[in-house]
């Protein structure tokens, strides 16, 4: 069960979604990733600035407790494009 | 030749797994029918206790090891990390008890028990951080004697509330695709739910010990004892 309280509202406010399959908030227009073991481990205030963080043209970014290898970000971004 | 997925090699330990995984949930149903015993033989008329064992199907195991993996993705280049000897759950069997009373029985009875004794304790909590809360199940997960591979979870849980996650489980957790997203908002409504069944639960325990047909019953013996 999600015990993400206040930090749901700021990221659905910032237009994430929540992916039940991937277990994490996905912007296609950011082309950001927080996974929900980021967002229950990170506070608020944290939350906010990385959601405001830019991206560099034509990368996604995962915001991950564990760094995830380029392996993981590729399948990660198979799945929700096919 | 196509390539060979995480999941392909998963799938292959599955079925090397499965028939160590159903001795292992007959050895369980088995000791932990044994252990109840006691309880079976007073329950009441109105109280009931069921055990029942279940192994996981094999796409549920895959499931759930993927669910475990931050962003719940395999990475194809690292197969041979992965393995569903990992999982807590492989084979396991629940307990269901009514009402409240007997499942703290049940509970206190196994957690005694010397197979169990030394099992992990990862009680199902409505928040993970609410540890002054009375759980809404025990769980405990740890090695039969026979088999030192495949860990298996024993569940013990007030029967309502287990009646309601075969519900409910099969509904949110494993829904079909199309569902997914329409019942992300349910978790209130889900803490509603356990907060009636725990008050029907207390209610109906309540009356039944005050139950004045019961006193004139037990009164009546008492006169015969004494008259004998």
């Amino acid at each position: 069960m999600l015990t993400v309280g206040g930090k749901k509202q700021i990221l659905e406010d910032a237009g994430y979604a929540y992916s039940f399959d991937r277990l994490s908030y996905i912007n296609r227009d950011a082309r950001k990733v927080f996974s929900i073991e980021f967002v229950q481990d990170h506070s608020e205030a944290e939350l906010k600035n990385r959601i405001n963080e830019p991206t560099p043209p034509g990368e996604w970014k995962f915001y991950f407790n564990l760094a995830p290898s380029e392996g993981v970000k590729r399948e990660f971004l198979r799945s929700i494009t096919r | 030749m196509t390539e060979r997925t995480v999941e392909d090699r998963l799938r292959e330990e599955y079925f090397s797994l499965l028939p160590d995984a159903l001795r292992i949930s007959e050895e369980l149903e088995a000791e932990v029918r044994h252990c109840l015993l006691p309880l079976l033989n007073k329950l009441e008329k109105h109280e009931k206790l069921t055990v029942n064992s279940r192994i996981k199907d094999c796409e549920s195991a895959l499931g759930a090891l993927r669910r475990r993996q931050e962003g719940a993705v395999f990475d194809p280049d690292r197969g041979d990390k992965y393995s569903l000897k990992g999982l807590n759950d492989f084979a396991g069997v629940r307990v269901l008890a009514f009402p409240r009373s007997r499942w703290l029985e049940a509970d206190d009875l196994l957690r005694r028990h010397s197979q169990f004794a030394l099992w992990t304790p990862d009680p199902v909590r409505v928040r993970p951080n609410d540890l002054e809360v009375e759980p809404l199940a025990f769980k405990y997960y740890g090695y039969c004697s026979r088999n030192a591979a495949l860990r298996a979870e024993l569940q013990i849980a007030p029967m309502l509330i287990g009646l309601f996650w075969e519900v409910e489980h099969s509904a949110i957790y494993k829904p079909s695709p199309h569902l997914k997203g329409v019942l992300a908002g349910m978790d209130e409504r889900t803490i509603k739910v356990y907060e009636a069944l725990k008050d029907f639960e207390s209610e109906f325990e309540r009356l039944i010990r005050r139950d004045p047909l019961k006193a004139k019953r037990k009164k009546k013996k008492k006169k015969k004892r004494v008259h004998q």
